[in-house]
């Protein structure tokens, strides 16, 4: 069956001509700060990119306590390419978390979230936790001793809040610590739940995204200019940015290939000066704010209600912002945003460097 | 004479710091002949990547072309030429 016939014979069956028509009638539109659309597409990009290189890797590896971190060695040490395939999926993991933060952040500033896109808005936010929850589980999954403790301290600090912090920590851990039966669950988490929830979020925040098409930022919408067709215009330059995010990723994975730090040990104690990965820094560094103890209660504890209060409203971020959701100029917001932007940056730079 | 004996001293302190070293992971290719041959394929990635951009630019600045002409938008009413 030639090219020709097999089109002839999806076309009998299914109206493509119209969803071509539909894909040519897509525009974009165009205007001072169009540069920030390109966040989304190379999100996806390197979503798309952690799935390939993560089902490889899923391979070989096995999800066993005694047997974890000797399989990642022999990915490393004895698969050809194994290395790559790994320091691939390292990078690609932070890379895809850095531009998903740029693009919450440009949606933020732009006020992208505004009427009628709450749920782009939040099914987005969503996506940015999953990623975290993603980031975290994969790092356990490496059965070291950093990987353990870092995810004792993270579980440790879920278990801190008020209510439902016992249940949280104890479904995370499945047990009392951290043993190998969490790192049963997170393997579950890593490589099937995780995948699954995303692909359905995210397929639901496209579908948003076409219904509502994209949004213009307030100061722009007399300025703009003629939208752009996506296709070609807009896809080959989408194009053209991950071609350039792949060739950055590869330089990563090849010149800074993850290390692989010794085998967990459950009993022994936590490694000196150890620190999370980095999009957790600025809640580490939050955390050192406080006191062991404040007016009678845990210092920890405090923190954790605060920081939890201070990341639902930025999640609840349209319901507050009324005046940009009724079409005019909101600078308070703005500010706020900006507080969020340096606040995390700044943390995450002083954790870096201290 | 104490030339050889500084020589096997200085063995013998540097074999001292082998037993505080943690056995580390080959994480990336360890003889000079593989790194070399990987960081050429690197090189010759980079320039594929950055061919294909310049293809894709200059597609993308034809396609402009023929859409500041006006001629990409096809004709419903247009005469078959028989």
């Amino acid at each position: 069956m030639n090219c020709q016939r097999l089109k002839g014979w999806f076309e009998e069956r299914y109206d493509i001509e119209a969803l071509g028509a539909l894909v040519r009638s897509k525009t974009v539109p165009s205007h001072r700060f169009d540069a920030w659309y390109f966040a989304g597409g190379l999100t996806l990009f390197l979503f798309v990119f952690q799935f390939i290189t993560g089902m490889a890797l899923a391979l070989y590896y096995v999800p066993h306590a005694e047997h974890a971190h000797k399989s990642i060695i022999d990915i490393v040490t004895k698969l050809n390419m194994g290395w790559l395939f790994r320091s691939l999926h390292h990078w690609g993991a932070q890379l895809a978390i850095l531009v998903l933060f740029i693009h919450v952040f440009s949606t933020l500033l732009l006020k992208a979230y505004r009427k009628p896109r709450e749920l782009v808005w939040f099914t987005g936010f969503i996506m940015l936790a999953i990623s975290i929850f993603f980031g975290l589980s994969g790092y356990f999954l490496l059965w070291d001793e950093r990987a353990f403790a870092a995810v004792r301290v993270a579980t440790g600090g879920a278990g801190n809040l008020p209510l439902v912090g016992w249940l949280i920590k104890g479904f995370l851990r499945g047990g009392l610590d951290v043993t190998g039966e969490t790192l049963t669950r997170f393997y579950a988490f890593h490589v099937a739940i995780l995948p699954l929830v995303t692909i359905a979020i995210t397929g639901f925040h496209i579908l948003l995204v076409q219904l509502h098409g994209i949004s213009v930022p307030l100061s722009q919408e007399k300025r703009q200019g003629k939208p752009e067709p996506f296709f070609p215009n807009i896809f080959y330059r989408d194009l053209i940015v991950w071609l350039v995010c792949l060739g950055v990723v590869v330089t990563l994975a090849v010149v800074f290939p993850p290390e692989i730090g010794r085998k967990a040990d459950p009993l022994a104690p936590a490694p000196e000066n150890i620190k999370p990965e980095w999009y957790f820094l600025f809640l580490f560094q939050t955390l050192k704010l406080f006191p062991g103890e404040m007016l009678g209660m845990n210092g920890e504890t405090i923190a954790i209600v605060i920081i939890s209060a201070a990341i639902l409203f930025f999640f609840l971020i349209p319901f507050f912002d009324r005046r940009s959701a009724s079409g005019h100029r909101s600078p308070l917001f703005t500010w706020i945003g900006i507080f969020y932007l340096v606040y995390f940056t700044a943390m995450t730079i002083i954790g870096f460097l201290t | 004479m104490s030339h050889p004996v500084l020589v096997v001293l200085f063995f013998l302190i540097q074999a001292t710091a082998l037993f505080a070293e943690e056995p580390k992971v080959e994480v990336f290719a360890a003889a000079p002949y593989d790194r070399h041959i990987i960081y050429q394929a690197l090189v010759f990635f980079w320039v594929g990547i950055i061919g294909l951009i310049i293809i894709i630019t200059m597609k993308l600045r034809e396609i402009k072309r023929i859409q500041n002409m006006g001629i990409d938008k096809e004709e419903k009413d247009a005469p078959f030429l028989d």
